[in-house]
């Protein structure tokens, strides 16, 4: 095979030398060879797959078309992007050359790089966190669907079956979202120069990961026209395999998004634990790592089980097995089961890496060290150890396993121990601190508000009377929404301002971040809490229309989503005026302590010409030693 | 942060006991997420067998359809004879490789290579030879869906296997092995979940 390097020179008056595959690939090959594989599939599966014939409850030959042309798609994109070669390669014993290896991590290649599978991981994180922002645009595009459409009693200008549709689209896109909005721009970006290393372990794993998320956003957008969602994000069976080929979308979605969680997670684990630099103990590694390692190294074994619930789901629509239809001797609450042992993780696989980054800014814009690095820590433990026995308390009222609701409610309620660890290591450090008040600063502040009445209202609904009284209401969805976007997505926002000068080289405009703070956070609360007293008042959710006696309390909720609309909308031009006109940044904006601050902007190719040497923590402000 | 700058250089020649620790921890990181999988497999396969809803775990017959017969575990158990004979050639291979006979190292994961092909092949007639379909009951259902784990599985080992045994052959292995020993951490665990498989399968 050529490679890049093995090429002449080209001359004048001879024409271009040919280029080398790996050259050839991007994302257009990508998008090409994935539609080409779909169609091809398509064609295939109508070929050959007999008429359904056999009686099956639930198999349907749409379904089968839908989903292996979905799987032709996977195929030809990761194909066309370039996946692919380093496996076939190793096969052939054709290993990549140190040029080619180059030439993956995008050295010289200027913005044709964020087109690549390139393997550098600042270009990973680059590309994630365009990535979130656009899968956040869209989520958010949905949720304001949902607010105009409940503006006013009675039920809005979206059919019912549409508007369900739009709920299920909104909850998993902005489920996926957040659960990439730290670990991916941050996690891939700032942690292997935080830990003094090169790179991630595995360059092009770490790719593979980000790939998988772009080639699984066209399944669950295509589900638009193929039906939608109608069954709610959390797609309950049998109730979902009776849905429309949007299902589909759906579970190739949560598919090839948990393998990309899967790589991603072995990547990151792999990194922390073996390339920090040397001296970092664990002692000394900053609590964002921490943070991210808890998150990822939670995930690992959660999502297989997701992975697994949507696998049995395709096989009952696709081939006509019965695991969740009674008819056949199958159960929806295997479903159930599968889908929270992942589903309730997940809640902290979002949060823990929200907070760890606001505790990680917490000791810069304090000048004080973080207090108690160690309960921070314990904190982490005890949640991510926890967050793994508490599944069934989304079951109270499903009828499965009684007995054992005591048992859940109490492990749920225990859960607020190790997460008031963490509120009183961002408490003690905010204590008599030196406060230099930026907009992360305020966003440290906003997390505990909103965190706080995210949690108490979580230990409410941990309580099996009182969830017996809120479940499915309007109440639940404000809850989590303070706990996911009230806590996780303002530790997010925080972490792009105080990052953003490393990421892009230019300041984020500091007007524009505290606008952008003000609306969002004025808005978020204007939204949640008429939420929650429309709840309170006995308003379901996932319904399109309500009673007049819930008006007021939608209107507000309304007017507030629209403020938080235009906050983010402040904050995304915010991003975009910034990083192409914002002043420039210095090497070290905040005076931070940590690894990434020592790296000259823009970052080198391979971060540090010597690898350091680390002698101390990195919270030593106000110390004579540091 | 205190830093000194005096660390050590040369990132691109790392030593290959530090790659080959790094790639078996990530390997080891990567099973975690498919033991998850395949524990969850044999979840569903048990919890179906215990709840036997509307007695549809193994349907009788009826006016429309023969009874569900379980099959014999044997098959499942000889493609788990079959994949652990796979890992003895492969375990004979590392070992030549240990002491530089390229000869052995060649022979132990061509046989290992051929091993996990007769499994994939064994299992695919196995899944082909059922007198029932996927559709006739829960047990139908996890059938096919272990022995459809045991098939991805065994491919994956079939493509690892070969790429092993022609690296052997062009004598990539010559100054260091960490990808043989690797390769030996995949056999093992796989060999295991077909084993699981073949246990669950016979519980009917």
């Amino acid at each position: 095979m050529t490679t890049m390097m093995d090429r002449p020179a080209s001359t004048p008056g001879h024409s271009a030398p040919k280029k080398a595959l790996i050259e050839r690939l991007n994302i257009f090959t990508a998008f090409g060879l994935g539609i080409i594989g779909a169609i091809v599939f398509w064609y295939l599966a109508k070929a050959i797959l007999p008429a359904n014939t056999d009686g099956s409850y639930i198999k349907s030959n749409r379904d089968q078309y839908v989903l292996l042309a979905m799987i032709g798609w996977l195929i030809g994109f990761m194909t066309g992007i370039g996946a692919l070669v380093g496996p076939f390669r190793w096969l052939l014993g054709k290993d990549l050359s140190h040029e080619e290896n180059l030439f993956y991590a995008g050295k010289d290649q200027g913005v044709k790089r964020y087109f690549r599978y390139t393997t550098d991981h600042k270009v990973v994180g680059i590309q994630y966190l365009v990535t979130t922002m656009v899968v956040f645009f869209v989520g958010g595009v949905l949720a304001m669907l949902i607010r105009t459409n409940l503006g006013h009693a009675g039920g809005g200008w979206l059919q019912p079956q549409t508007y369900n549709a739009i709920v299920g689209m909104h909850g998993i896109i902005m489920i996926v979202a957040t659960i990439i909005m730290v670990t991916g721009p941050f996690g891939n970006f700032i942690m292997p120069i935080m830990i003094g290393a090169r790179d991630m372990a595995f360059p092009r794993l770490n790719a593979l990961s980000l790939w998988l998320i772009i080639a699984a956003i066209p399944c669950i957008l295509s589900s638009i026209f193929l039906g939608g969602i109608p069954t709610g994000w959390v797609a309950y069976n049998p109730l979902a395999s009776q849905g429309p080929p949007g299902q589909d979308g759906y579970i190739m979605f949560i598919c090839i998004f948990a393998l990309s969680t899967m790589v991603a997670g072995a990547n990151i684990t792999t990194t922390v634990i073996k390339m920090r630099a040397k001296g970092m103990t664990w002692n000394r590694t900053p609590i964002f790592i921490y943070g991210v390692v808890a998150s990822v190294a939670l995930a690992l074994p959660a999502f297989p089980f997701f992975f697994l619930s949507q696998v049995l789901s395709a096989m009952d629509r696709a081939t006509g097995s019965t695991f969740y239809d009674t008819r056949g001797g199958g159960s929806g609450w295997l479903y159930e089961n599968l889908f929270w042992i992942m589903g309730h993780p997940e809640v902290y696989v979002i949060l823990i890496p929200a907070v760890a980054a606001l505790m990680e800014m917490a000791p810069v814009f304090t000048r004080r060290p973080l207090f108690s690095f160690n309960m921070a820590i314990m904190g982490i433990a005890g949640i991510s150890g926890l967050s793994v026995l508490v599944w069934a308390h989304h079951m109270y009222t499903t009828g499965w396993a009684p007995l054992l609701n005591g048992p859940f409610m109490l492990t749920t309620e225990l859960i607020s121990i190790p997460t008031g660890l963490l509120f009183l290591v961002l408490i003690g450090t905010l204590w008599r601190g030196r406060l230099w008040m930026t907009m992360p600063t305020a966003s440290i502040y906003a997390l505990l508000w909103n965190f706080m009445i995210g949690g108490v209202t979580g230990i409410y609904l941990s309580d099996v009377p009182i969830d017996g009284a809120l479940h499915g209401s309007m109440f639940v969805t404000a809850h989590f929404h303070y706990t996911l976007m009230g806590a996780g997505l303002t530790g997010a926002i925080a972490s792009l301002v105080y990052w953003f000068p490393k990421m892009t080289g230019r300041m984020f405009d500091k007007t524009l971040s505290w606008i952008g703070f003000w609306f969002v956070q004025i808005g978020f609360n204007i939204a949640f809490i008429g939420m929650f007293l429309v709840g309170l008042a006995g308003q379901p959710r996932r319904v399109g229309s309500y009673a007049a006696l819930f008006d007021r309390g939608n209107m507000i909720t309304t007017g507030g989503a629209y403020l938080i609309m235009s906050g983010m909308l402040v904050l995304l031009y915010g991003v975009i005026s910034s990083w192409t006109h914002g002043a420039k940044a210095p090497m070290n904006p905040w005076f931070a302590k940590t690894l990434e601050w020592s790296v000259p902007n823009p970052v080198p190719l391979e971060n540090f010409d010597v690898l350091p040497v680390v002698t101390s923590d990195a919270y030593g402000y106000g110390k004579a030693q540091s | 942060m205190s830093v000194e700058t005096h660390g050590h250089v040369n990132p691109h020649h790392e030593h290959p006991d530090v790659v080959g620790s790094r790639n078996r921890l990530g390997l080891i990181l990567l099973l975690v997420a498919d033991i998850a999988f395949a524990l969850g497999v044999i979840f569903v396969y048990f919890y179906l067998k215990g709840q036997n809803v509307n007695d549809m775990w193994l349907p009788k017959a009826s006016d429309t359809q023969d009874a569900t017969v379980p099959v014999s575990s044997m098959g499942a158990w000889y493609v788990t004879i079959i994949a652990a004979v796979g890992l003895l050639f492969h375990q004979y291979a590392l070992a030549g490789v240990k002491v530089k006979n390229q000869t052995q190292l060649v022979l132990g994961s061509g046989l290992a290579f051929v091993a996990s092909l007769a499994a994939l092949i064994y299992q695919g007639i196995l899944m082909n030879n059922v007198s029932f379909t996927i559709t006739m009951g829960a047990y139908a259902s996890c059938y096919y869906l272990i022995a459809g784990l045991n098939v991805v599985h065994l491919f994956l080992t079939s493509f690892i296997s070969l790429g092993n045994w022609n690296r052997s052959r062009l004598g990539l292995y010559v100054s260091d092995h960490w990808h043989v020993r690797i390769v030996s951490v995949w056999w093992i665990w796989m060999t295991i979940s077909s084993l699981l498989g073949a246990f669950a399968l016979s519980f009917t």
